[in-house]
């Protein structure tokens, strides 16, 4: 077992895991801590592919802006109900038991089909396909730079469209819940 | 990590040493800050214990080992103790990735005065910085106290409103010096004062060629949005003492506090650091290049290794200069300056340097499309 694919294992078990924490866990507040460890393993298995830019701003971005936002948001709230309304209920429990079921059988057909191509190639000749991998890897790293400037001249000019597509649909949902929540009479809705 | 063993094995070494460096500051800080502190206020703070009271460190750290180790009774016990130990990760991480001074040379070995290299080192260090809210969150949360759960929203608020601002100012330097790789950024601020302007080339006698002559915005941005991502005065509305006893930490006592303690001096440190390699010339010297040092100690000995060695360290030295005058800034203005309304620090950042770093990021990419 090469440091690679212990690395690749551990931390594709921990994202695995705290994803199903995420959908185990009663408490809110324990479900979105989960979900930012979940970020946090995503962003390692990039820094694992030498995709260190898109690892930090998985970072910053998801884990560091957004998920502080959810965790934050659910700390203000009243979740007694809520807590109740996970824990108590035959409808919710066949919902976690489905999901969890889908989960691992898409992990089970994930691994099943990877045995065919990438283990099983990877065992014939491992040592060369190392070597191979890693000078890629040293190629790769040393042009991380460059691949910066690749991923963003690719973002502002291929798919300027599908960028700038994205950004209205952002706003469009900000103005909606800014929206639907005022139609309520907002905070101060009794 | 290195081809052989002995490369690995130093890299190792250098990684705990780094850590421990930092670790080892924070006692050293809280002296300073006291003395200081009682300084500015015409008082003599802690002058009992040994010469200058610099055996007080020892004195505290005997105190907050022998604490006792106590809980909330309806804490959540997991988040809160596992949130002071989270404390420590993200300061820690982003240190590692500051590069120090020149790399050793012995032999055939190149070693990095730096944790790691990496070439994007800053968005690594503001992705793990960014982690820094959870700690503050966690414990809050795990406490089970009013107060805490309200300073950590507080100060989380705080620390995702600043990030914004810490993010953009840093753009422009980018943008300034074409990378994301720390050492290269040190390298391009060494010698005085130049840059090319439609086809002239300017320069300057005594300038040297740092940052903060062409970012002085981003400088001033930078800095203060430091003060706000590591909790300290004049924004440490995460504390409060007037109004919410200590803010997030308010039930931790003994060592777990100590390491939120360690957590903000990293914090702290790391700031500085960002700001001398970002804006004063990292480990450069004013006047001096990297070359000139090393022909300096050529004149002294005639060993490669030996002139490797007193290069890094003259180097070293000069970071550590800048490094303890900007840390001495961050508890000077802590010291002096009262601390904001809570409306007021949201105006701040949200109102004034988040505009203003824009507007600068703009003003940066027109005038280097310009004149390029």
């Amino acid at each position: 077992m090469t440091p690679d694919v212990f690395l690749f294992w551990f931390l594709a078990l921990l994202i695995v895991g705290s994803g199903l924490a995420v959908l185990l866990f009663t408490n809110p507040v324990y479900s979105a801590l989960s979900l930012a460890m979940t970020m946090v393993g995503v962003a390692a298995i990039f820094i694992t592919l030498n995709a260190y830019f898109i690892a930090g701003v998985q970072l910053i971005v998801y884990a560091g802006a957004v998920m502080v936002l959810f965790v934050m948001v659910i700390m203000l709230f009243d979740i007694k109900s809520e807590v109740q309304a996970f824990t108590s209920g035959k409808i919710s429990g066949a919902m976690k038991l489905i999901a969890v079921g889908l989960l691992s059988g898409l992990i089970v057909g994930g691994i099943i089909m990877g045995q065919k191509s990438f283990v099983g190639e990877l065992s014939k000749d491992a040592a060369a396909q190392v070597a191979e991998a890693n000078s890629a890897k040293m190629k790769r790293a040393a042009g991380a730079d460059a691949a910066t400037k690749e991923l963003g001249v690719a973002l502002f000019t291929k798919h300027i469209f599908g960028f700038e597509a994205l950004g209205v649909l952002l706003t469009a949902i900000a103005v909606g819940t800014v929206a639907l929540a005022r139609s309520r009479g907002g905070t101060h809705a009794k | 990590m290195g081809h052989d063993s002995f490369e690995i094995t130093i890299n190792c070494i250098k990684l705990v040493l780094i850590f421990l460096m930092m670790v080892q500051a924070v006692p050293i800080l809280v002296w300073v800050e006291r003395r200081g502190s009682a300084f500015i206020q015409n008082r003599f703070g802690p002058n009992r214990v040994g010469p200058l009271g610099l055996l007080q460190l020892l004195a505290d750290a005997v105190k907050f080992l022998t604490k006792e180790d106590f809980a909330p009774d309806r804490a959540i016990r997991p988040l809160f103790y596992a949130a002071p130990v989270f404390a420590l990760i993200p300061a820690t991480l982003a240190f590692a990735a500051i590069p120090m001074s020149v790399p050793l040379e012995i032999g055939e070995y190149v070693f990095k005065i730096q944790g790691y290299d990496m070439n994007v080192g800053i968005v690594f260090i503001l992705g793990v910085s960014s982690l820094a809210a959870y700690t503050i969150l966690m414990a809050g949360w795990g406490s089970a106290s009013k107060f805490s759960l309200l300073g950590a929203l507080r100060a989380s608020a705080q620390v995702i409103s600043y990030e914004l601002a810490l993010g953009l100012s840093i753009v422009g330097v980018i943008l300034l010096f074409g990378t994301f790789n720390l050492t290269e950024m040190v390298i391009a601020q060494q010698g005085p004062l130049t840059f090319r302007a439609f086809g002239h080339t300017i320069s300057s006698q005594f300038l040297p060629n740092w940052g903060i002559f062409y970012q002085p915005l981003a400088a001033v941005i930078f800095f203060a949005a430091t003060f706000a991502e590591s909790n300290r005065l004049p924004f440490d509305l995460a504390e409060g003492e007037a109004e919410i006893v200590a803010g997030f930490h308010t039930e931790y006592g003994g060592f777990k506090m100590l390491m939120f303690f360690i957590g903000e001096y990293g914090h702290m440190m790391l700031g500085s650091a960002l700001m001398i390699i970002f804006f004063f010339g990292g480990y450069g010297i004013p006047g001096v290049t990297v070359a000139d040092v090393r022909q300096w100690a050529a004149g002294i000995t005639d060993s490669a290794t030996q002139i490797s060695v007193i290069t890094t360290l003259v180097h070293f030295l000069s970071f550590m200069l800048k490094f303890v005058l900007f840390l001495w800034i961050f508890i000077w203005v802590r010291w002096t300056l009262p601390r904001f309304r809570y409306d007021q620090l949201m105006d701040l950042g949200w109102k004034t340097m988040l505009p203003w770093a824009l507007g600068n990021t703009i003003l940066t990419a027109l005038v280097i499309y310009l004149i390029s």
